[in-house]
């Protein structure tokens, strides 16, 4: 890259399945301390600009993006927000400091998915209005179709897209950031209540609610205010086609030119030799196994069998989500992938507690920005 | 300084509700009109195809997604096709359970590179797999109206 770009400091709030008690400005608020603090800004003084994610329909409110800056102190200054995933805000925020105009960028993104009421028809009003709309289905059944299409063509066992749930649920006991820890079987996550066949309820991640708030900064700044910044080695992001009748339905391609796109940038040939950890989207279960086969992890079909032996676990060759990913930490909407970052950051800085991987020097973040888009980025971080 | 003090009894949380009436027209194009049309008014399928790519489109459009070439080319299609991929869904919009859960699935029509997304009738959900062969069943002409579901689904040939 042009210029150094690091994390100097990181905050949340949540991460919890409902939060009545504050609003979605009061959570970005408190978040927004934390990641303050723990960078040693102010924001009304340090800040050269602010980068958030949000979605229209997520929020209740149409043209969102007015709403942002007050509770992140980013009132009178340089504001941009962006719909996408949270790590296409980091990317926006990276492309702001290579552009050599702002040296102190803060990115945004949160979820308050207890407050939508209408879920799944909000997700059906994304699909197309004309082919799709009409026959008025689950959104999920775009899932059903991929796993199923996924599961013949690399011939995964359903007992894999199991185990990652059994994994990720278990890693976020550890976690108490995470929201829906706990320990289930393989039995009872296949034969929990069937959305879209093959997909079960417990393969499907619940929401949370929850903000995360990062201070991103150039190599200069990130060295004087801080001795222990996480650096940005790579970012990338892609799109496939978003008509249903011409995606590929067995592989994430999106999610392959990401990580290619990533891995160009970081200088990285060998993906699972060069890096230690990832934090991938595991919205639904297979999509955990298909992702790491599109990142380079492992070759198609190798995904499942991987999970299975264990490789995957955190004590395993390659840590996948020791966070607990979305199915045990909830998924946040537009903010699932700076929690995916999050949790790299603190693995990175060896503050992962009973949940920390070994030896973690260099880190992937994954994001999906789910159904029924094929929207994906990639970042990889390094101590 | 950040949050000094919380709510902390359930009922002093309090909440607000909203609702939006939303209501848009969707321009089916150049491409969409002759398709609904022809599906209204003949029960046919009709794709673009792109020379260059030698790919042909359903739905039709009017450019090519992989080399971005204006596409003018129409050519009659199938109504048959076979099952690419598909699902057994139980949920309705508003995530109850269906009374009938509905097999979607999708289609890719024979002698194109797409395909349709629509629901399969006429059999079981045990007996569909990847690769069974459909046939689209349209409405009566007297009720078509120029839409995808115009086609009442697509179900086994034969």
């Amino acid at each position: 890259m042009l210029r150094e770009v690091a994390i100097v400091g990181a905050g949340w709030s949540g991460f919890r399945s409902i939060s009545p008690d504050l609003s979605y400005k009061e959570m970005m608020y408190e978040a927004a301390v934390r990641a303050y603090e723990d960078a040693g800004i102010d924001p009304r003084r340090d800040v050269d600009s602010f980068v958030t994610v949000a979605e229209d329909f997520m929020e209740g409110t149409s043209i969102f993006d007015e709403y942002t800056p007050d509770q992140l102190g980013g009132a009178l200054r340089p504001n941009h927000t962006i719909t996408g995933d949270g790590i296409h805000g980091l990317a926006a925020a990276v492309m702001q400091i290579l552009t050599g105009q702002f040296d102190l960028v803060v990115v945004e993104a949160h979820s308050k998915a207890s407050n939508v009421l209408t879920f799944p028809h909000i997700l059906a009003y994304a699909m197309d209005p004309v082919y799709n709309r009409p026959l008025a289905f689950h959104p999920y059944a775009i899932a059903g179709m991929e796993m199923r299409r996924y599961l013949a063509e690399t011939a995964t066992p359903l007992e894999a897209c199991a185990r990652v749930v059994v994994k990720n649920r278990a890693n976020a006991l550890f976690n108490p950031l995470a929201a829906h820890g706990a320990n289930i079987s393989v039995e009872a996550v296949l034969g929990s209540d069937m959305v879209a066949e093959p997909l079960t309820r417990l393969q499907c991640a619940d929401h949370a609610d929850g903000a995360i708030v990062l201070v991103v900064a150039d190599g200069a700044t990130a060295r004087a205010l801080t001795d222990r910044p996480i650096w940005i080695r790579g970012i990338g992001w892609a799109n496939d086609t978003h008509t249903l009748e011409s995606r590929p339905w067995g592989e994430a391609s999106y999610a392959y030119l990401a990580a290619q796109m990533a891995y160009r940038t970081a200088g990285i040939k060998s993906p699972r030799a060069e890096i230690d950890f990832a934090e991938i989207d595991d919205t639904f279960a297979y999509k955990e196994l298909q992702h790491l086969e599109a990142l380079g992890f492992c070759r198609p079909g190798e995904a499942g069998l991987w999970t299975l032996e264990g490789g995957t676990e955190i004590n395993g060759e390659f840590p996948v989500n020791p966070s607990g990913g979305s199915l045990g930490m909830g998924h946040l909407l537009d903010g699932s992938g700076l929690a995916r970052v999050l949790e790299v950051i603190f693995q990175l800085r060896g503050e992962a507690g009973r949940h920390q991987v070994k030896d973690a020097e260099v880190g992937m973040a994954f994001a999906w920005r789910g159904v029924p888009t094929t929207s994906g980025a990639a970042v990889i971080l390094s101590n | 300084m950040s949050l000094l003090e919380r709510i902390a009894h359930p009922n002093q949380a309090k909440v607000w509700y909203g609702e939006i009436p939303i209501q848009s027209r969707y321009t089916v194009g150049i491409t969409g009109e002759r398709f609904f049309r022809e599906i209204k008014d003949n029960g046919r399928l009709w794709g673009t195809r792109c020379p260059h790519c030698d790919l042909v489109y359903i739905p039709p459009r009017l450019y090519c997604e992989r080399c971005f070439a204006h596409l003018e080319e129409w050519v009659e299609v199938p109504t048959t096709g076979r099952v690419h991929t598909f699902t057994v869904v139980h949920l309705d919009l508003d995530g109850n359970p269906l009374p009938e859960p509905r097999i979607i699935a999708f289609i890719q029509i024979d002698g194109t590179d797409g395909g349709l997304i629509h629901d399969l009738g006429e059999v079981d959900p045990e007996e569909v797999c990847i690769g069974m062969c459909v046939e689209a069943v349209f409405k009566d002409p007297a009720e078509r109206r120029g839409s995808i579901t115009d086609i009442r689904y697509f179900r086994p040939v034969g």
